[in-house]
C-alpha cells in the first residue's frame, strides 16, 4: 500500500429519516470518510478488544494489537513516531497534562513514554519491512520505562496523578491504585496506596480463564461534577463528568459527599462494578457476591449484563430548555447525565436518573443491539457509536416524549426511549473507534481502525452543511478526490460483501447437495439404495506378510454426486463374548474423507486387520458404514476468516452444538465370521475329493471320533481315544457336528445344487462368501482344511448320512457338517459361524415354505432332552464351583467334558 | 537459588523410579526447595502440601507399599510406621516439621498434633499433658529432632530452629483462638507461653498486644495497659497496641491519656510506614507465615487516619471539648476532601460513621462552640446533597416481624424493608438534622425568622416519611424498635417543634407557640422538655388552671419515674446530644413557686 491519500467523500445516511416513529428523533447521520493511513495487520485481520485509537488535539495515538504503538499527525498526515514495546500491547492511555503516554504491554507491565522526549530519543532506524506506510523511525522502549512492573496486569486507566489498574491473580481480580510520583523529586515513577480484591461471580476454572485470555475487562472513571473544572486537565480517554443527581443515586452520598471519583469496571463475566477513587480498600477481601447492608461496602455492584462488557461511557442526552441563554455554556460545563454499557453480543444498559417524583432511584434500561459489537464511542452527545463486523451504527438516546400523543402518555413517566433504532454509517469491520477531541470546533469527528488496519476519519457533522451550494474550481478538483476516495472506499465494502456473498453461497451449495444425497438416501428405504457399501473380507500380501483385510467399495448410484466433505465412516464392532452378540463392547471408528464421488463411479477402502502373527481380532466382526457430513464445515466457510461459528450462530440456538453436529446416514451393516476369513490349504484345496482319501491320521481319527461321538454311550471311548491318535498335540481336537434333513438342504440350495452332489453344494455354500474359496466352486469338494485369521487349523467335513431312531418312518436323509480343529475357540467360532448361516437360509426358507417336519419319534427325544438337562445341572454345578475357585484346572476340565457330552447327538435339523 | 533448587529436585524425581539410597538426597532437596517456594511467595499455598504429598508416596513406592488414595494424614501415618530405614529418619522429620507449618498455617491444629504424636513416638497423651498443659505443645517440646550426620546434605533452615518456630507459633494460635472463643485464662497462659518463645520482634509486639486484649477482657486493666506499653517498647510500628491502649483508657475514663494515645496513633500513621523489618534470611519459616487468623488479621488492620481522626474528634465532643473537637472536625473535613492518596475506609468495620454523619457532628460542635455561621454553612452542604435524593413521599411499610430485630447493630437492616428505601429514610434524617441545626444557629444568632423557616423546613421534610404497619398503627415506642431511624426521626420533629415554639415566643406569639408546644407532647408524650415548655407557655397566657393541671401531672409523673428516662433504647446520634441537653429548660424557680402559690389559692394542694 502506498502512502494514503487524503480523499473525502460525503456518502448521505440510506437510513436517515425513514419510519421514524412520532416522538422519536431519529439519529441523522451524514458522514464524510478520509482513509489516513494503513497500518500493518495480521493475517485474517486485526482482533477486536486490544487495538486502541486515541486522538489529543491534532495527534493520533494508536495501537493495533502488536507490539507497536504509532503517533500519526492528522495535520501534516504523516507517521511522526512508532514506539516497539517487547511484547503485544494491550492498552493505551494519554495524560496531556504531563504529555505522557502510558502503554500495558501484555505480560510486562506498564511503560511511560513520556511525548517531550520523542525528539531526544529520534535516531534512525530502518524500518523492518513491516512499515510501509511512512518511512519512520522505531523507537524500542526498553525497561527503564516501566513504571508498574505487573505481569498479571490486564487493564488500567488514569486521572490525573492517579493510576488505577487492574490485574487478575489468585483467581481474583484485583484493583490497585497508584500515585504517579514527579520523577525529578522521587527514586520510584509511582507508589501503591491500596488495593481491593473482587471475586466476580462466576468463575469457574477454565471457562473463565478462556474467556479472560479473549475478553479484557473495562475500566473507566467517573468524576462528579465540580470536582475538576474543564480546563483542568481532567482529560482521561473515556473517563467522563456526571452530573447530579445521577451520581449519588448510583454511587451514594457518601461517594458523593467525598467528592470522590468513581472507577466504575465492566468485567468478562458481565459485572459491572463501581468502587469510589477514594475508599479503594476494604477490611477484607470483598466478596461482591455478597453485599453487607447498612455501612455501604466500598464495592457495589451496578449491574450484571450476563455478556463480556466491551464499553462503558456516557451521554448527554437531555438538553437545555432552548429559550435558555446558558445553553452552549451549561452543555459544556455540566456532565453527563446518563451511564451506557455494551456487552459483547450486543446487551446495551443506560442508566439515568429518573423524572418521576415518588421515588428517587436511577432508571435501568436494557436495549439489544445487533452483535457481536467490537467497540463503541462516545462524545458529548447523546449518541453513541458502536461498531460490528459489517457496520459502524449510531444510536441517539435522546428522548422527547410527545405529550399530546396520548399514546405516549404512558412513556413520559421514563427518561429513556423504549427502542433505539440505529443509524448506519457504512463502514465495516472496525475495530477500534474514537470520538476526536476536536469535537469542541463544531464539528464531531470519529476515527475508526478497521480490521485490515487503515485508520480512518468520518466527519459527522449534519447532511446540511455536507452538501456545498455551488462548485467553484477548485472546490471541484476537491470533490474529484472526495468522489475517488469515495470509490475507494466502497469498493472495499464491495469487495468484502462480495467475499462473503461468495461464501454464503458456496455453503448453500454444498448444503444443497447434501439435502439432495440426504434425501435419496433416507426415502429409499425398500429399493436399492442409490449409494451402497459393500463390504468383503480378503487375505492378501502385504509387505511380504499375509494380512488380512476389510475393503469396503463405496459406489455412487444416484444422480447427484458426493462432494468434499462427506466422509466415509466404518465402524467395526467386535464382542469381546464371541457368543453374546448383545455384549457389543467395543467399536473402532475408520473415516475415510471422499473428496469427491461423482455419479456411477466407485471407490474401495481397505482396512488392513492385521496379520495372523497381528493382534487379536475377534471374530465375528460387524461392519456398519455410514456417510457423515459436518454441518460444521458448511458454517466454517460460510463465516469469513475473523468471523467466529460462535459469532455467526445466535446465542440461544437451541441445542446446537456446532463441534458435533452433522449429518448421518448409514449404508450397510453387515457380519463377518470366520467362514469368509478361512484361508484354505492350498494343498487341499484343489484336489478336494481325492485329497481327503490320501489323509491319513488326522481324518482318519476325524472319522472315528464323530462315529464315536455319534453314539452317546461311547463318549468315554472316543475320549481315551483322541489324545493317542492326534499324539502330538495333547488336547484332542474340539468337533463339532450338525446334520440337517437333505430335503430341506436341498430345497434351500437350489441355486447352488446345479447338479452337483448335495454336499459339495452345502460346502460352496457355507464358504460362498469367502473369496479364497473361489476355485471350490468349478469343483466337486466336499471337505477342506484351512487357516483361521488367528493360524489355527480348521477343518469341515460334509457328507450324507441316514438319521435313525428319530422318525418312526424310517431312516432320514441328512447332511452333516463336521466342523473339527485342535483349538477350541476356533472351533466355536467356526459352529456359529455354520449355525448363523443355517439361520439365515434355511430357518427362513423353511418358515416361507411352511412345510411341517416330518413325524417324530417323541420318545427319543424326549430321552436326548432329559439327558441334556441332567448335563445341564453339571454344568451349573461345574460352574459354581468354578465361581468359588477350588480346584480350578480339574473342573474345568470336567465342564469341557460336559460340553463335549452335550453336543451328543449333535444338532438336526429337520 | 530456587529455580536451580526446583530444577534439582525435578530433575531428581522425574522419570526416575523412587530408590533407597537417593531417597535421603531427594527429600532434602524437596525439603529446602519448599522453604524457598514458601519464602518468596509469603505464605504457604495448596501446591506445596501436594508436593509433600508426592514426596511420601515416593518415599513408600520405593519401600514397595503402594500409598495412591491415600490422606495426608494416612499417608505419614504409613510412611513413619513402615519407614525404618535409619538414613531417611532425619530428612522425614524434616519434612515433618515442614508439614506441620503447612497444617499450622492452615489452623489445622488436629493434623498437627497427630503427626507430633506420630513423629515424638508417643502412643497416647503425654504424662505432662494432662496437667492443664497444651498437648501439641508437649508434644513439640518432646520430639526429639534427629541427629543430622556431617555426611547428610546441607539444609537452608535446620529442623532444630523450624522446632522453635513451630513451638511458637502452635503457643500463639491456640492462644489466639482461645481469645476467640472466650477461653482467656487459657489464652493468657498459652499466649504467655508464645511470649517466652523464639520470633522476631513483630511478632513479639504481636504476642504482647493480645495479651493486652486477654487481660482486658479479664478486667484487668492496669496489667493490659503494662502488656501494651511492652508491645511498643518492642516495637514501636505495632500501632494496635496503641488504639488498644486508647480503648483501656476509655474503659478506665481516663479521657486526657486516651486522647493522647490517639494523637500519638494518628501521628504515626501521618508519617508513611517503614518498610518490613528486615528478614534474616537464615529463617525461611518465620511464626509471621503460619499464624493466620481472621482474629489476628482485625485486631492488626492497620487504621486510617481518618478513622483516627474521627475517634480524637469524636472523643473531644462526648467529652464536651468543644474547641479541640471543632478542630479535629475541621481537620477530618479537609481530610475527606483531599485527594484519593488519603484513602477512607467507608467498609462496614470501619470506625468512621456514613459522611453525612461526620458533617452533622461537626455542624453541632461548631454550633457549640458559637460557629454558628460556620455551622450554617456545613449543613448547607448536606442539604443541598441530599436534594435530589429524597422522595416527595416516602412510605415505610413495617411489617409484624420486623419488630424482632435485635438492637444491637447499629445499621443491621430491618427485614422487609427494601434497602433503597431505608436509605432514603437515613437522607430524610440527615436533611431534617441539618436544617434542624440550622434553626438553632439562626436562633443563637437572633434571627428568629430564619430560625423559624429552617425549623419548619425540617419538619416539612419529616412530613415526607410515612410509616405504615401492616398490622395496626402502632405506638410511637414499637415503631422505633422497628425501625431506629424512625426515634431519631421523632426526638428530631420535637426538637424542631420546640425549637420553633421558642422562636414564636421570642416574636411574641404566644398563641403560635403553644401550639407549637402542644404538637410537640403529641409527639411525645410525657415527654419533659415539652412539658416544661407547654407549662410555661400556658402560664404566660394566664391559662392557669391549665398549666396547674400540666405541673400536677409532671410531678406524678417524675416521683416514680425518677432518672428512668433516658435508660431504655440506644443512644442518640451524637449530633442529636447537645440539642436534647440543650433543649431542657433551667428549672424555673419563681415559676415553680408561683404555681405552687396559685395552687395554694386555688386550693388544690395536696
Amino acid at each position: 500500500m502506498g502512502p494514503p491519500l487524503p480523499i473525502t467523500l460525503s456518502v448521505p445516511s440510506p437510513q436517515a429519516g425513514t419510519g421514524c416513529p412520532s416522538g422519536r428523533r431519529m439519529a441523522h447521520v451524514g458522514h464524510k470518510v478520509d482513509y489516513l493511513a494503513g497500518f500493518c495487520c495480521p493475517v485474517g485481520g486485526l482482533a477486536a478488544g486490544k487495538p486502541r485509537v486515541l486522538c489529543h488535539e491534532n495527534q493520533v495515538y494508536l495501537s493495533n494489537g502488536s507490539e507497536f504503538v504509532y503517533v500519526y499527525d492528522q495535520e501534516g498526515k504523516v507517521l511522526k513516531a512508532i514506539y516497539r514495546f517487547p511484547d503485544q500491547v494491550w492498552h493505551v492511555e494519554l495524560l496531556p497534562l504531563r504529555r505522557q503516554l502510558y502503554i500495558l504491554c501484555a505480560g510486562n507491565g506498564i511503560y511511560c513514554v513520556s511525548l517531550d522526549q520523542q525528539s531526544r530519543l529520534m535516531k534512525q532506524t530502518d524500518g523492518d519491512g513491516k512499515e510501509d506506510a511512512c518511512p519512520s523511525s522505531v523507537f524500542p522502549v526498553d525497561t527503564d520505562a516501566c513504571v508498574v512492573p505487573d505481569v498479571t496486569l490486564c487493564t488500567f486507566t488514569l486521572l490525573n496523578d492517579v493510576l488505577v489498574t487492574l490485574s487478575q491473580a489468585q483467581g481474583q481480580w484485583w484493583m490497585k491504585l497508584h500515585v504517579l510520583l514527579d520523577p525529578d523529586q522521587e527514586s520510584q515513577p509511582c507508589r501503591q496506596i491500596s488495593q481491593v480484591g473482587f471475586s466476580t461471580c462466576d468463575q469457574t476454572g477454565d471457562d473463565g480463564d478462556a474467556l479472560s485470555s479473549h475478553f479484557l475487562p473495562v475500566l473507566c472513571c467517573a468524576s462528579a461534577p465540580g470536582t475538576a473544572g474543564p480546563g483542568e486537565g481532567l482529560w482521561c480517554s473515556g473517563g467522563f463528568t456526571l452530573e447530579e443527581p445521577l451520581f449519588s443515586l448510583l454511587f451514594g452520598i457518601d461517594a458523593a459527599m467525598l467528592d470522590s471519583p468513581m472507577i466504575l469496571c465492566g468485567f468478562p463475566d458481565g459485572q459491572l462494578c463501581c468502587v469510589p477513587l477514594k475508599a479503594l480498600n476494604s477490611s477484607e477481601t470483598v466478596d461482591a457476591c455478597s453485599e453487607v447492608a447498612g455501612q455501604a461496602p466500598p464495592v457495589k455492584i451496578l449491574h450484571h449484563l450476563e455478556e463480556p462488557v466491551v464499553f462503558i461511557g456516557a451521554l448527554r442526552t437531555e438538553h437545555k430548555a432552548p429559550d435558555d441563554p446558558d445553553d452552549q455554556q451549561l452543555f459544556g460545563d455540566s456532565g453527563c447525565d446518563c451511564v451506557v454499557v455494551v456487552g459483547h453480543y450486543g446487551k446495551m444498559v443506560a442508566m439515568k436518573a429518573e423524572r418521576g417524583e415518588e421515588a428517587k432511584v436511577p432508571e435501568v434500561r436494557e436495549y439489544y443491539l445487533q452483535g457481536p459489537i467490537l467497540c463503541a464511542a462516545c462524545g458529548g452527545g447523546s449518541r453513541m457509536y458502536y461498531s460490528t463486523h459489517s457496520d459502524i451504527s449510531a444510536v441517539d438516546l435522546d428522548w422527547v416524549s410527545n405529550a399530546s400523543d396520548p399514546e405516549s402518555i404512558d412513556n413520559t413517566a421514563y427518561v429513556l426511549p423504549p427502542v433505539l433504532s440505529p443509524a448506519s454509517l457504512s463502514i465495516c469491520s472496525v475495530v477500534a473507534l474514537s470520538l476526536s477531541s476536536r469535537a469542541s470546533e463544531g464539528d464531531s469527528e470519529l476515527l475508526a481502525l478497521s480490521a485490515k488496519g487503515r485508520l480512518m476519519s468520518c466527519d459527522l457533522c449534519s447532511p446540511d452543511d455536507a452538501h456545498p451550494v455551488r462548485l467553484t474550481p477548485e472546490k471541484a478538483g476537491q470533490r474529484i478526490k472526495e468522489l475517488l476516495s469515495g470509490i475507494g472506499n466502497a469498493s472495499e465494502r464491495v469487495s468484502f460483501l462480495k467475499k462473503a456473498v461468495d461464501q454464503k453461497n458456496r455453503a448453500l451449495t454444498s448444503l444443497n447437495q447434501v439435502m439432495n444425497v440426504s434425501a435419496a438416501l433416507l426415502s429409499n428405504q425398500d429399493g436399492r439404495k442409490p449409494v451402497t457399501c459393500t463390504v468383503t473380507a480378503s487375505w492378501s500380501r502385504l509387505l511380504l506378510r499375509d494380512t488380512w483385510a476389510i475393503s469396503c467399495v463405496l459406489e455412487n448410484w444416484s444422480e447427484c454426486s458426493l462432494e468434499q466433505g462427506w466422509t466415509l465412516c466404518v465402524q467395526l464392532f467386535t464382542s469381546s463374548c464371541a457368543f453374546d452378540e448383545d455384549s457389543v463392547d467395543s467399536a473402532t471408528t475408520f473415516t475415510f474423507p471422499i473428496d469427491q464421488l461423482l455419479p456411477g463411479s466407485k471407490r474401495e477402502v481397505t482396512l488392513p486387520l492385521g496379520s495372523a502373527e497381528g493382534p487379536k481380532l475377534e471374530l465375528p466382526l460387524t461392519v456398519s458404514c455410514a456417510l457423515f457430513y459436518s454441518l460444521r464445515e458448511i458454517l466454517d466457510s460460510a463465516s469469513d476468516s475473523y468471523e467466529s461459528l460462535d459469532d455467526l450462530l445466535p446465542d440461544d440456538s437451541p441445542g446446537l452444538s456446532p463441534d458435533k453436529e452433522g449429518i448421518c446416514l448409514p449404508l450397510s451393516k453387515c457380519t463377518i465370521d470366520i467362514l469368509q476369513c478361512l484361508r484354505l490349504d492350498d494343498s487341499t484345496v484343489p484336489g478336494a475329493p481325492p485329497s481327503i482319501a490320501t489323509l491319513s491320521d488326522p481324518v482318519e481319527t476325524f472319522l472315528k471320533v464323530s462315529r464315536v461321538q455319534s453314539d452317546p454311550s461311547s463318549v468315554e471311548v472316543s475320549d481315551q481315544l483322541l489324545p493317542k491318535a492326534l499324539g502330538d498335540e495333547y488336547l484332542p481336537p474340539s468337533v463339532a457336528s450338525i446334520k440337517v434333513s437333505s430335503e430341506l438342504l436341498k430345497n434351500a440350495l437350489k441355486s447352488f445344487c446345479e447338479g452337483a452332489p448335495l454336499c459339495c453344494a452345502a460346502l460352496r455354500w457355507l464358504l460362498a462368501e469367502n473369496a479364497a474359496a473361489a476355485p471350490l466352486r468349478s469343483q466337486d469338494v466336499s471337505a477342506v482344511r484351512g487357516l483361521a485369521p488367528r493360524g489355527g487349523e480348521v477343518q469341515l467335513l460334509v457328507r450324507e448320512v441316514a438319521v435313525n431312531n428319530l422318525c418312526p418312518a424310517g431312516p432320514i436323509q441328512a447332511v452333516e457338517i463336521l466342523m473339527q480343529s485342535p483349538s477350541l475357540a476356533e472351533m466355536c467360532r467356526v459352529h456359529q459361524a455354520v449355525i448363523r448361516r443355517i439361520q439365515q437360509t434355511l430357518v427362513l426358507e423353511q418358515a416361507a415354505q411352511g412345510s411341517g417336519p416330518p413325524d417324530l419319534r417323541m420318545q427319543y427325544l424326549c430321552q436326548i432332552q432329559a439327558n441334556h438337562e441332567m448335563l445341564l445341572k453339571d454344568v451349573q454345578a461345574l460352574r459354581d464351583r468354578l465361581c468359588l475357585g477350588d480346584d480350578a484346572s480339574a473342573t474345568a476340565e470336567k465342564l469341557l467334558h460336559v460340553y463335549r457330552q452335550l453336543r451328543n447327538p449333535s444338532l438336526i435339523l429337520l | 537459588m530456587s529455580p536451580a533448587s526446583l530444577l534439582l529436585h525435578w530433575s531428581l524425581t522425574a522419570g526416575l523410579p523412587a530408590a533407597l539410597p537417593s531417597l535421603s538426597l531427594e527429600l532434602t532437596v524437596l525439603y529446602n526447595s519448599l522453604l524457598f517456594a514458601v519464602s518468596e511467595s509469603d505464605g504457604l499455598v495448596e501446591g506445596e502440601a501436594e508436593r509433600i504429598n508426592h514426596g511420601l508416596i515416593r518415599v513408600l513406592e520405593a519401600c514397595g507399599v503402594s500409598g495412591q488414595d491415600l490422606s495426608t494424614e494416612e499417608l505419614w501415618q504409613k510412611v513413619l510406621q513402615d519407614v525404618t530405614t535409619e538414613e531417611l529418619c532425619a530428612p522425614l522429620h524434616r519434612l515433618g516439621a515442614l508439614q506441620g507449618a503447612v497444617w499450622l498455617a492452615a489452623n489445622c491444629l488436629g493434623s498437627v498434633t497427630g503427626l507430633f504424636r506420630l513423629l515424638s513416638d508417643t502412643k497416647g497423651p503425654l504424662p505432662s499433658a494432662h496437667g492443664g498443659e497444651n498437648e501439641l505443645l508437649a508434644l513439640l517440646k518432646a520430639w526429639s529432632v534427629p541427629v543430622e550426620g556431617d555426611t547428610s546434605p546441607l539444609v537452608v533452615q535446620s529442623t532444630k530452629d523450624l522446632k522453635e518456630i513451630l513451638w511458637t507459633s502452635a503457643a500463639f494460635l491456640q492462644g489466639l483462638q482461645g481469645l476467640e472463643a472466650g477461653n482467656l485464662p487459657t489464652a493468657l497462659s498459652l499466649l504467655q507461653a508464645a511470649a517466652s518463645g523464639f520470633c522476631s520482634k513483630r511478632v513479639l509486639a504481636q504476642i504482647y498486644t493480645c495479651i493486652g486484649c486477654c487481660t482486658q477482657q479479664m478486667g484487668k486493666p492496669q496489667t493490659a495497659l503494662q502488656h501494651l506499653k511492652r508491645a511498643l517498647q518492642v516495637d514501636f510500628q505495632c500501632l494496635s497496641a496503641l488504639s488498644q491502649a486508647a480503648l483501656v483508657y476509655r474503659q478506665l475514663g481516663e479521657t486526657d491519656a486516651e486522647l493522647e494515645a490517639l494523637a500519638l496513633l494518628y501521628k504515626a500513621l501521618e508519617t508513611p510506614a517503614q518498610e518490613a523489618v528486615s528478614i534474616d534470611p537464615c529463617f525461611l519459616i518465620r511464626t509471621e507465615l503460619l499464624v493466620h487468623t481472621p482474629a489476628l488479621a482485625s485486631l492488626f488492620s492497620r487504621s486510617h487516619p481518618s478513622e483516627v481522626k474521627y475517634l480524637l474528634a469524636q472523643r473531644c465532643l462526648q467529652a464536651g471539648r468543644v474547641g479541640e473537637a471543632v478542630e479535629h472536625y475541621l481537620d477530618l473535613l479537609a481530610l475527606l476532601q483531599e485527594g484519593p492518596q488519603h484513602q477512607v475506609p467507608l467498609h462496614g468495620r470501619s470506625a468512621l460513621p456514613r459522611i453525612p454523619e461526620v458533617f452533622l457532628e461537626a455542624a453541632s460542635a461548631l454550633e457549640q462552640l458559637g460557629r454558628y455561621q460556620d455551622a450554617i454553612a456545613v449543613c448547607e452542604e448536606i442539604i443541598s446533597r441530599t436534594d435530589d435524593l429524597i422522595p416527595e413521599t416516602l412510605r415505610i411499610e413495617l411489617d409484624s416481624g420486623a419488630g424482632g430485630e435485635a438492637p444491637g447493630r447499629a445499621g443491621s437492616p430491618s427485614p422487609g424493608i427494601p434497602p433503597q428505601q431505608r436509605e432514603s429514610l437515613r437522607c430524610i434524617v440527615w436533611r431534617a438534622a441539618a436544617y434542624l441545626h440550622q434553626g438553632r444557629a439562626w436562633a443563637r444568632l437572633g434571627e428568629s425568622k430564619e430560625a423559624i423557616t429552617r425549623f419548619t423546613r425540617c419538619l416539612n421534610v419529616l412530613l415526607r416519611v410515612q410509616l405504615v404497619s401492616a398490622a395496626s398503627i402502632q405506638s410511637g415506642e414499637k415503631m422505633a424498635e422497628a425501625l431506629p431511624e424512625a426515634k431519631v426521626l421523632q426526638k428530631i420533629r420535637l426538637l424542631a417543634l420546640l425549637g420553633r415554639g421558642s422562636q414564636f415566643q421570642e416574636l411574641g406569639r404566644d398563641k403560635e407557640a403553644l401550639m407549637n408546644f402542644q404538637h410537640s407532647l403529641q409527639v411525645c408524650p410525657g415527654d419533659p422538655a415539652a412539658t416544661s415548655h407547654l407549662l410555661r407557655a400556658l402560664w404566660k397566657l394566664n391559662r392557669r388552671q391549665e398549666a396547674a393541671a400540666l405541673w400536677q401531672k409532671l410531678h406524678a409523673d417524675a416521683a416514680p419515674a425518677d432518672g428512668q428516662q433516658e435508660a431504655p433504647g440506644r443512644p442518640y446520634p451524637l449530633y442529636l446530644v447537645s440539642c436534647l441537653k440543650q433543649v431542657n429548660l433551667p428549672h424555673d424557680e419563681s415559676l415553680a413557686r408561683s404555681l405552687q402559690d396559685y395552687l395554694r389559692t386555688s386550693g388544690q394542694d395536696p
